[in-house]
């Protein structure tokens, strides 16, 4: 059987659990190159453990999940750092390094791992600080920024490695809600030039002007794919409904 | 004979001053050998091999549970009719670093487990191995994080150093004692020991609080 696929990020039967509770039942997903993915439902559907387990910070039981062609491994510490190589994530909690500048925050993994000289990092760095809209900021650390400005520093140094998908693990929910536009607009800017993303993420609106497609889960499956346009204005299931309602409900409110 | 008269004890300036050289020396040398020390085992008791990890530990116990003069002369009698000889300044340096290593493990280690996951899980999606994570992510926050009781226990060490007169190493106590004992003027040379050991433990901590920021963790903020 030929391996290799189509998708650059292939799922197939993917299971997960924490101990007796079962986060993942069966997950079939396939992501193209240059495609903008957003993944929806509620807490506890199992979107951010999914997330994870592409980059291997989770460890899944069974099924199989392929990175450009190449199974993950996470018994492997070699092939996890090639897999992470190819895959970015930005947190919702940013995790910048807080004893470091920002230059070197975005420096460190092109250094360390691509033994990038120190001028050609700086030139990088610079290049992505002035792409995030931060061009200011190269000498300043975490704790001087703002969370919005934390968070594309956090997208910069992602984007540093030059990876073939980046993650993205609900990275608006921790910002004050006028930050949220600036983070957003990054990740637009980003899917319109072709980077391929995933994007965990509760911001509907969003989803629906950027994603190419929409993944919908619910209990630890896959409940239903289709466009954004399919999703949002004519969802299937009553399940997928009643999320859409209830999120379209709090909108309102806000 | 007349109480605190200081003219013996300032006739024997050269000698205190030599000694309070010496007293600098040990301090620094094994604060920097014992701070590594200690770091390191921080590690070995944090991702190290099983094996290293109980060596480690029984280290720890070991040093954390005895007294300072004890080691010390341990170091220096003991090991010396066991064929390792070592002159008194060696010995010093190496009692001085193996006791505070200990200490400065536990401390190190306590710093570093802060380390929040998220730094963590951000380096290690960046493709950085174990060792670089520990060294280029966790240590110099971890280190931040208990700079204050390092400190404390750097300051400690420099006290402790006055120890070390015991095995005839010539800091700034065995000076004290020498001329105490030379010239009977007791109070007035360990007036002037206990003076200077007041200086160097209020200039040394203020400069390991000045230091540990601009050189060792950045300015960070928690």
């Amino acid at each position: 059987m030929n391996k290799h696929s189509s998708g650059l990020v292939e799922i197939r039967g993917l299971q997960k659990s924490f101990g007796t509770l079962q986060v993942l039942k069966g997950i079939d997903l396939s992501v193209g190159r240059k495609e903008v993915v957003c993944i929806i439902g509620k807490s506890g559907s199992g979107k951010s453990t999914l997330l994870r387990c592409i980059n291997g910070l989770e460890v899944f039981q069974s099924g199989e999940l392929l990175v450009d062609g190449v199974p993950v491994k996470s018994s492997d510490p070699n092939a996890m750092r090639a897999l992470r190589q190819k895959v970015g994530m930005v947190f919702q909690s940013f995790n910048l390094f807080p004893a470091m500048s920002v230059g070197n925050n975005i420096m460190l993994a092109p250094k360390l791992v691509k033994n990038m000289s120190p001028g050609d990092a700086k030139l990088l760095a610079e290049k992505l600080l002035t792409r995030v809209g931060l061009t200011e900021k190269f000498d300043s650390f975490p704790h001087e920024l703002s969370g919005g400005q934390q968070q594309r520093v956090a997208i910069a140094r992602a984007l540093a490695m030059n990876p073939e998908v980046i993650l993205c693990d609900e990275i608006t929910s921790a910002l004050d809600p006028e930050l949220v536009g600036e983070v957003l607009q990054v990740i637009e800017a980003l899917a319109r030039e072709g980077v391929t993303l995933i994007i965990v993420t509760h911001e509907m609106n969003f989803a629906r002007k950027v994603c190419d497609r929409v993944v919908f889960m619910h209990q630890g499956l896959v409940h239903e794919v289709g466009t954004a346009e399919d999703i949002f204005t004519s969802p299937k299931t009553p399940e997928l409904r009643n999320f859409i309602s209830v999120n379209h409900g709090q909108r309102e409110l806000v | 004979m007349k109480v605190l008269d200081f003219s013996d004890v300032i006739t024997a300036w050269p000698l205190f001053i030599s000694g309070f050289f010496m007293t600098c020396f040990l301090t620094l040398a094994s604060c920097l050998l014992g701070t590594l020390l200690g770091t390191l085992c921080a590690w070995v008791r944090l991702q190290g091999p099983s094996l290293l990890k109980l060596i480690v530990a029984a280290y720890v116990e070991l040093f954390r549970n005895t007294p300072f003069i004890i080691q010390i002369f341990f170091i220096f009698f003991g090991l010396a009719s066991a064929g390792f000889k070592m002159g008194a300044i060696v010995a010093s340096l190496v009692a001085l670093t193996l006791n505070l290593g200990a200490y400065a493990c536990e401390i190190v280690r306590a710093g570093i487990q802060a380390t929040p996951k998220g730094q963590v899980e951000a380096a290690q999606s960046l493709a950085l191995n174990r060792w670089q994570i520990f060294t280029r992510v966790m240590v110099a926050p971890g280190l931040a994080r208990v700079w204050p009781a390092l400190v404390s226990q750097l300051v400690i060490m420099m006290l402790a150093t006055s120890v070390c007169s015991q095995i005839s190493a010539e800091e700034i106590s065995y000076s004290a004692n020498f001329v105490a004992g030379k010239t009977f003027r007791s109070f007035e040379s360990f007036m002037v020991v206990t003076a200077c050991y007041l200086v160097i433990a209020i200039f040394f901590r203020k400069l390991l609080l000045w230091v540990g920021p601009r050189f060792i963790f950045g300015r960070m903020k928690f």
